[in-house]
């Protein structure tokens, strides 16, 4: 096979100096396999093979455990910390998380590449996360339908537009919108025009995207909420708490 | 071929050493039963020794077989420095190196979340309880320079904030006696960013 351009995901230790690989791969999507002999100590190849690098890999075998004949950095990792390493970690839990085996998603693996850099800058995390997250649910199709649906006489829902000034909830199971009733906040239709135009990465619609996605996301979760995340949420609470308390 | 179901089941169980394959386990075998007997009696009751006594520290998470380790109830060692370390083996890398005097506390791994591996499960309430029974002025993060280790320093660092300690982390070097030539990229990448003011004093 060729060069095969490659992220780790996670590595776990198997067997004594070996490690096992989840990587996401341009054209195979993720794919699992044993790294040989890299948690030996003074293997080269042991440094080169972290998270947040881009790599080179090849591998043999066509099951689902595959065994990485090559891994090569194909240029500078990304030095991540503190919260921007968190966010990584994100992003590769969910990515692990949610993308079958096997399946490959070029524009997945386009973003995952280009967001590494971007979650070193602060101001950047939340919109780039958003944006893998909508690619990662386009690709799976489990994005958002932003249309409306509406309880008929006949029994049998119809669909309609988005109204802007109406306010609306989001319906999981049928991944479409409906209208909120009085006592629920809902967002409103024309945050959800802009939404569906693509505009996820927007700062005035920060939390209106963030609410939406991560709703989107969890029939993909499965019932384990994301580890990761609740790491953040923690650290995000104990700020909270010590803050002092404003007006 | 097995000599014996016994002789089989002790090469069995004498693979569960690291390091130790078949043919390692079969010398080790054949050594104990044909010419050191004593040394066999002195393993089995060693063993069977520190499997019932040796837990952790109540303190700080240390292997030990008394309520408090040896570093935990050593007077001469500095109350105002705590070192985190992941584990025993890393305790004990640094006490070999010499040149710290503090305290330390052992956190048997690190947070992993793709492991599944929380805050609860590496001791850290056990932790806060220590800084706050303690006067520890620094606490020294010597997690492991990996992912899952960085990730654990940064959790503490943030836990360890309301206490008014000072974190320090140890510093990203390049090997000693190496050439800069076969430094990989990201240790060198590294060693870049944490670059310290020269002095030729
Ligand atoms: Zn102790």
């Amino acid at each position: 096979m060729a060069l095969q351009p490659a992220y780790l995901l996670h590595r776990r230790p198997y067997r004594e100096t070996s490690a096992l690989v989840d990587l996401l791969t341009l054209e195979h999507g993720v794919v699992r396999a044993v790294a040989r002999g890299v948690a030996r100590p003074g293997s080269r190849t042991r440094s080169t093979l972290q998270p947040f690098t881009p790599l080179h890999v090849m591998w043999r075998g066509k099951g689902e455990l595959k065994t990485l004949t090559l891994i090569e950095a194909a240029g500078p990792g990304v030095l991540l910390a503190g919260e921007g390493l968190l966010c990584g970690l994100y992003a590769n839990e969910l990515l692990s998380r949610c993308l079958p085996r096997d399946f490959a998603v070029e524009a997945l693996f386009a973003h995952y590449g280009a967001l590494l850099p971007e979650l070193a800058v602060p101001a950047q995390r939340a919109a780039k996360l958003r944006r893998l997250e909508v690619t990662l649910l386009e690709a799976l199709d489990a994005d958002p339908v932003f249309s409306v649906l509406k309880a008929s006489d006949t029994g049998s829902p119809t669909m309609a537009a988005l109204h802007p000034q109406e306010r609306y909830l989001y319906d999981i199971g049928s991944r479409h919108f409906f209208e909120a009733s009085h006592s629920q906040q809902g967002v409103d239709g024309r945050t959800l025009k802009l939404l569906a135009q693509g505009d996820w990465e927007a700062a005035g619609l920060a939390r209106q995207s963030k609410w939406l996605l991560r709703q989107a996301l969890l029939p993909l979760m499965g019932d384990r909420p994301l580890r990761s995340r609740a790491l953040m949420q923690s650290l995000l609470e104990k700020r909270r708490q010590r803050a002092p308390v404003s007006s | 071929m097995a000599l014996s179901p016994l002789f089989e089941k002790l090469t069995e169980a004498l693979r569960t050493l690291p390091g130790v394959g078949p043919k390692g386990a079969q010398r080790m075998a054949l050594h104990l039963l044909e010419r050191d007997r004593v040394g066999g009696e002195r393993i089995v009751s060693a063993l069977a020794e520190a499997l019932e006594h040796i837990g952790y520290c109540q303190r700080c998470r240390n292997l030990t077989e008394h309520e408090c380790c040896a570093q935990c109830s050593d007077p001469r060692r500095d109350d105002r420095l705590l070192c985190i370390v992941e584990s025993p083996a890393d305790l004990l890398a640094i006490e070999e190196a010499g040149g710290y005097r503090g305290r330390y506390f052992v956190l048997h791994g690190h947070l992993s979340p793709l492991d599944g591996i929380g805050p609860d499960q590496i001791g850290l309430e056990q932790l806060e309880q220590q800084i706050v029974q303690g006067s520890f002025s620094e606490i020294v993060l010597a997690t492991n320079p990996t992912v899952e280790g960085e990730a654990t320093a940064h959790y503490i660092s943030e836990l360890l904030t309301p206490y008014g300690v000072n974190c320090s982390r140890l510093a990203y070097g390049m090997p000693l006696g190496g050439e800069l030539e076969y430094v990989d990229g990201g240790t060198l990448a590294r060693a870049f960013t944490g670059r310290l003011p020269y002095s030729s004093q």
